[in-house]
């Protein structure tokens, strides 16, 4: 297994999608640093780097960031796909289990990798504005951007922190059903497009308030505004990510190749 | 090439009433039929008649619908750990990684198959004469280098089992003989070999045994050891001929073909008391040689055949066994 992880950690750099997404997620904190419009959206002016960050991440967390982790973790599939290389490896002594159940800790990591290199980006953007002590909040508190006063550095990188874990714990739901939909229709585009219809078709379950504890998407917002306990939105998307995993290596299971 | 004890052998694969459909739309139509160690068995057949289905559902690739198949005893779907004996080439090309080397790729295999050692590498990368390719990226490889590099990786764990999907296609002569010649080789060192193929005149060569397939049927299989170890004889009267040989006890089977006598020796060192015997008979002996297979003619005949008996009567093809019909 471990052999396995370790090939499939190499082949994430070899993604269209994942060098797709570097650029993507290193030239949108920019756009919503400098922006000349940023004031008539949020009715604010920056005045700390730490505030950048949750500009990125209220901008990204709807559509961008589920696009991005979707079809990257689509494409560790389609690569093989591509390649044609999958019955290669399935020839090999690893079950198909333990080939998929490599794929999906790998595609499990994708948020969290894609959030801290969002994280790095978007602090690099809102360096202009300075670390330092600021008044105001860091966006992505309960106090939001106005905040209730001075804020220290700590606490704003603390609460920056904290909301980037929680977004990309949210995301890895939406990378495992991605695996799932590329294992169903083996096709890398399709895997993609069916994850992000199935979030939208989630968002519009809205009009269904008993529904809304439980879908993914709401806890999609778990990272400034969590419906319930912390506790309830960890287990809920633990649930959703073992549901996901574990229909992916049934249907990889017994797939004709 | 003559493997007398290969019979003896359990076999190493083995398919009985091996079925696949999808929906309702039958592929594989019960096939049955067994390759032992040192064995080389060729499926050949027109495209689309279910070579690369039989091959993959062997490997384990695809779930048979009913039937059964056993490698080295063991059905692949459910202990997967057979597939350690197993070498195996399913697509054509053969696939890899394109951004990595050839060297890597099978660095990558060994690692898969639970570790191989560089020099084994080295020494399935030089039996391919891929050694100067051996550090370029996959990606700039031609079709017939990315084939001997499959069969490199299939070769990569010395497996005791080899299953080939169209080893040689898209080959130039040379290249060809290579593969062929290394299939050869590790027949007669003890591994069972299964390969799909339209080359006919070179499998004709050293292969064991030919499945001829059809619509997804095992339309007939052909015993080619035995066809190889017959001779001809050009007589004067080839009926006389047959009847005399057929009281020799060193004569296994004769029959006439037009003004040729065909017999299968018991021994092909007795071959030198075949003229001297239909001489001494009153029967005069124009040439004598070995009867020369002609598998190509064979085949066409038979798919011919079967289309026809397919037409007239819409039924499916029929089964045949080890020991059938050839």
């Amino acid at each position: 297994m471990t052999a396995l992880l370790a090939m499939e950690f190499g082949k994430l750099g070899r993604l269209v999608s994942v060098r797709f997404a570097l650029v993507v997620l290193a030239l949108f904190p920019i756009l919503w640093a400098y922006a000349p419009g940023v004031f008539d959206v949020y009715g604010f002016f920056i005045v700390s780097g730490f505030q950048v960050p949750a500009l990125s991440l209220l901008s990204s967390m709807a559509f961008l960031l589920p696009l991005l982790v979707a079809i990257t973790a689509a494409e560790l599939l389609g690569l093989e796909i591509q390649h044609g290389t999958l019955p290669t490896v399935l020839l090999r002594p690893v079950t198909r289990s333990q080939w998929l159940l490599a794929k999906v800790l790998v595609a499990a990591t994708v948020p969290f990798l894609a959030l801290a290199w969002f994280l790095i980006t978007s602090l690099a953007a809102g360096a202009f504005f300075g670390f330092g002590e600021f008044v105001g909040g860091t966006g992505l508190g309960r106090d939001g951007l106005i905040g209730v006063g001075v804020m220290t550095p700590g606490a704003a990188l603390g609460e920056v922190l904290r909301a980037y874990a929680t977004a990309a714990y949210a995301l890895v739901p939406v990378a495992l059903l991605a695996v799932l939909f590329a294992v169903l229709f083996m096709n890398a585009a399709a895997g993609a497009l069916a994850t992000l219809a199935s979030l939208i078709v989630m968002e519009l379950l809205v009009v269904v308030p008993a529904l809304t504890p439980y879908l993914l998407t709401t806890q999609l917002s778990a990272y400034v505004t969590p419906t319930a306990g912390l506790g309830w939105v960890v287990a809920l998307i633990a649930f959703y990510c073992a549901g996901f995993a574990a229909a992916a290596v049934i249907v990889f299971e017994r797939k004709d190749f | 090439m003559e493997n007398p004890s290969a019979a003896t052998r359990p076999p190493a694969i083995e398919t009985v009433r091996l079925t696949k459909r999808y929906g309702k739309r039958p592929i594989i139509r019960d096939l049955t039929f067994q390759v032992r160690a040192g064995e080389v068995y060729a499926l050949v057949g027109p495209n689309g008649a279910g070579k690369t289905t039989v091959i993959r559902l062997v490997s384990g690739l695809a779930f048979p619908t009913s039937g059964t198949v056993r490698m080295l005893g063991e059905d692949p779907h459910e202990r997967p750990s057979v597939r350690r004996r197993l070498g195996a080439v399913v697509e054509a090309p053969a696939a890899f990684y394109p951004y990595l080397t050839g060297r890597r790729n099978l660095r990558l295999h060994g690692r898969l198959a639970g570790g191989v050692a560089e020099s084994r590498i080295g020494e399935v990368l030089e039996r391919m004469e891929l050694t100067p390719a051996a550090d370029r990226p996959v990606g700039v490889y031609s079709l017939g280098m990315r084939q001997r590099l499959g069969v490199a990786a299939a070769l990569l764990t010395k497996p005791d089992v080899l299953v080939l999907d169209e080893p040689a296609s898209g080959m130039d002569p040379l290249s060809l003989h290579l593969v062929h010649r290394v299939l050869r080789e590790a027949a007669a060192e003890g591994t069972a070999v299964l390969l799909s193929t339209h080359h006919l005149d070179e499998v004709v060569a050293y292969c064991h045994h030919v499945g001829l397939m059809e619509e997804g049927a095992l339309i007939d299989q052909v015993d080619l050891s035995e066809r190889r170890a017959r001779h001809r004889a050009h007589v004067s009267d080839a009926p006389s001929a047959v009847a005399l040989l057929r009281g020799q006890l060193w004569v296994r089977e004769a029959h006439a073909r037009g003004a040729e006598v065909v017999v299968a020796l018991r021994h092909d060192d007795d071959i030198v008391a075949l003229a001297p015997a239909l001489v001494r008979g009153g029967i005069d002996v124009y040439g004598l040689g070995r009867d020369v297979f002609d598998l190509r003619a064979h085949y066409r005949e038979r798919v011919e055949a079967e289309r026809v008996r397919r037409t007239l009567a819409d039924v499916p093809g029929p089964t045949y066994g080890r020991g059938g019909r050839a």
